[in-house]
């Protein structure tokens, strides 16, 4: 990642903030035209940004590759259905999930500290095939065999505002909120001072040691934020989908969310969307021209083409390259 | 103590099949430094080649063709093959998948030396493949008839526990390929060129060694292996779409604990992950369904405390 000079920067950024104006503008249409059905798919898919943000921020900007975020989906969605039941309201076991998700997220990468590069990947690959089986046995808390519901009542717009009909349209409101939030939150972490160490770390490690840079401490900040806001959607997921099992955490949607992180583009905030734009044009385009019967085969190929054409993503085939480019 | 003896024995079965896998990993680390995510993939694709190659038509239980076209009858010249002959079939193809990746993905990615566009294109190929034998072949299981006597009565009975011929037969077959991958490595040019490269790349280039020619050779003999290594899964282990993604982890726990770059250490790794896999259920009170966490666990624990494995080299970091 190239700091750019203080003047492109600038147009750099008031491009950016024309772009996210555009991008909030779009997000009016679909409760407009939209069905109920077809809304609801949105907001699964807005919330899977948030999925993909959380591995770019750990593989993409720390270089530590995650092939296991599957599993804090996972952890967040029992997260909250479980705090749903002992009563809270749905912002706190909302923030509870978060909050879970993000410790387990530290306990669990703790290897991540000692491990580097294809290693890591290699036990965060190993977490996402050993999750699915040990939630299946914790009986109630997951639902063991069958999955549980999870008690979204509350998830409803509030009597004031008269959208008692319009459910849909206030839960996609709600996740859009959510994810532009953690976006805003997102953007400032990576501008942070942590944020300067975290590529640091991904360029250069031991040179970030001598540099002074505390790298553990900088791995399990990234980490506890990265899990936290895939916990928020897996929180999310559990509302909108309001079914809970095991299987719908396995390694093929830790594997889906890595791909559509490189996808999208590593190392870019944007790349998470442009990720799950990917996640969504490529069924669709496969399905209209019929070539294979099964999405997962033109996915898989299009992560080995975009390793040759655009190693820096789709988000990096859009942005002008200015000499050097980001590819990390 | 019949029991532990039967349960070691079961767990050598599984053991075997790990250390083909983890073999075919660790050849593959060797030489480039990669970790090849699709290694499983790969081997599954080409057991259901043989699966093709021997069902005969209309065969109930394994009776299967390629999406039912007839392919397989109409173009496969003395089909159904017998088993084994089926398996060396899958070990070609296998062979000639792993070659082909290898020229047209791996050689080109070769100047970029970077860790995830090696990850990326692994787990794509993963991705891909996975989809490709679902597309082609459906969800379902299908049992594997095994090249080796497996009927009930086919076992060696040792202080009283059940020894299969089908466990033999897997470890047979793996000293087998072990003593031909040596006789290669220590006989051929070619065998000399891909020990040069494990030992270092560059300098092999330098004195004239084709290095990308000799690596696609060591990918196609590492596809072979895992080819092998499906294909013998036949008497204790179902193929479906989902089997070589578990495979894969044991057998990468197995390289990890062995030492990825030790071919000695994938054998014993893989050897301590089966046992592991057979007992941890037995003598730890761990649910069978579970029993991926003792590897798991196992694997974790190498990396955190001993990252070069029981065999490795212990890397040098230069700065």
């Amino acid at each position: 990642m190239t700091e750019p000079t203080a003047a492109p920067a600038r147009a750099r950024s008031k491009l950016a903030f024309v772009g996210w104006l555009v991008l909030a503008a779009l997000a009016v249409i679909p409760p407009l035209v939209a069905s109920p059905l077809d809304l609801t798919k949105l907001s699964r898919l807005i919330v899977l940004v948030l999925a993909v943000l959380g591995v770019n921020l750990l593989t993409g900007y720390t270089g530590l590759i995650s092939l296991g975020h599957g599993v804090f989906v996972g952890i967040g969605a029992f997260a909250m259905a479980n705090f749903i039941d002992q009563g809270l309201s749905l912002y706190i076991a909302g923030l509870l999930a978060t909050i879970f998700t993000g410790i387990v997220g530290v306990i669990l990468g703790l290897p991540a500290l000692r491990v580097r590069g294809l290693y890591l990947a290699l036990i965060t690959f190993g977490l996402a095939l050993a999750f699915p089986p040990f939630a299946r046995r914790l009986g109630k808390l997951t639902g063991g065999v069958t999955g549980r519901n999870v008690a979204n009542d509350a998830f409803v717009p509030p009597a004031f505002l008269g959208l008692d009909d319009h459910v849909h349209i206030w839960r996609y409101a709600s996740c859009l909120v959510v994810v532009a939030l953690w976006f805003w939150l997102a953007r400032n972490f990576v501008n942070s001072r942590v944020g300067r160490a975290m590529r640091t770390i991904r360029d250069n490690e031991p040179a970030a040691a001598a540099f002074g840079i505390n790298i553990a401490k900088t791995k399990a900040t990234v980490l506890a934020v990265s899990a936290a806001m895939t916990g928020t959607a897996g929180a999310l997921q559990a509302l909108l989908n309001p079914y809970v099992s095991h299987g719908d955490f396995d390694a093929f949607l830790s594997l889906r969310l890595y791909a559509a992180a490189v996808l999208g583009g590593l190392g870019t905030l944007i790349g998470a969307i442009f990720g799950v734009l990917a996640l969504i044009i490529v069924p669709a385009v496969n399905g209209a021209i019929g070539l294979v019967d099964n999405e997962a085969v033109v996915f898989g190929a299009g992560l080995v083409l975009i390793t040759f054409v655009a190693p820096g993503g789709l988000a990096s085939l859009l942005r002008r390259r200015n000499g050097n480019t980001s590819a990390s | 103590m019949d029991l532990f003896l039967q349960r070691c024995f079961d767990g050598m079965f599984n053991g075997a099949i790990y250390a083909s896998l983890a073999l075919a990993i660790v050849m593959i680390y060797r030489s480039t430094g990669l970790l090849n995510f699709a290694q499983g993939e790969m081997a599954m694709m080409s057991g259901y080649i043989a699966l093709v190659l021997l069902s005969a038509p209309g065969a109930t239980g394994i009776g299967f063709s390629l999406r039912g076209t007839g392919w397989a009858e109409q173009w496969v010249p003395f089909h159904p093959w017998p088993t084994a002959i089926a398996i060396l079939g899958a070990v070609v193809f296998g062979a000639l998948l792993g070659a082909v990746i290898q020229r047209f993905i791996m050689r080109p990615l070769d100047g970029s030396d970077s860790t995830m566009s090696m990850v990326n294109v692994t787990i794509g190929l993963l991705i891909m493949l996975n989809g490709l034998t679902l597309w082609i072949w459906g969800p379902f299981a299908r049992s594997f008839p095994s090249p080796f006597p497996s009927g009930k009565d086919d076992y060696l009975p040792v202080l009283g526990a059940r020894l299969r011929y089908t466990t033999l037969g897997v470890w047979a077959v793996l000293f087998v390929v072990i003593a031909i991958l040596g006789l290669l490595g220590h006989y051929t040019k070619t065998g000399l060129a891909f020990r040069a490269i494990t030992s270092n790349r560059e300098s092999a280039s330098l004195v004239g060694v084709n290095t990308s020619r000799t690596l696609m050779i060591g990918w196609a003999a590492a596809a072979g292996i895992g080819a092998l290594a499906a294909s013998l899964v036949g008497g204790a282990i179902v193929l479906e779409p989902l089997t070589m993604m578990k495979m894969l982890i044991y057998a990468l726990a197995a390289a990890t604990i062995g030492g990825l770059d030790s071919p000695l250490g994938a054998i014993v790794g893989g050897l301590i992950v089966g046992l592991a896999q057979a007992l941890a259920p037995g003598y730890l009170g761990i649910p069978t369904e579970l029993t991926l966490l003792p590897p798991l666990g196992a694997m974790v624990l190498a990396l955190v405390l001993r990252p070069h494995g029981l065999f490795g080299t212990v890397p040098v970091n230069r700065v």
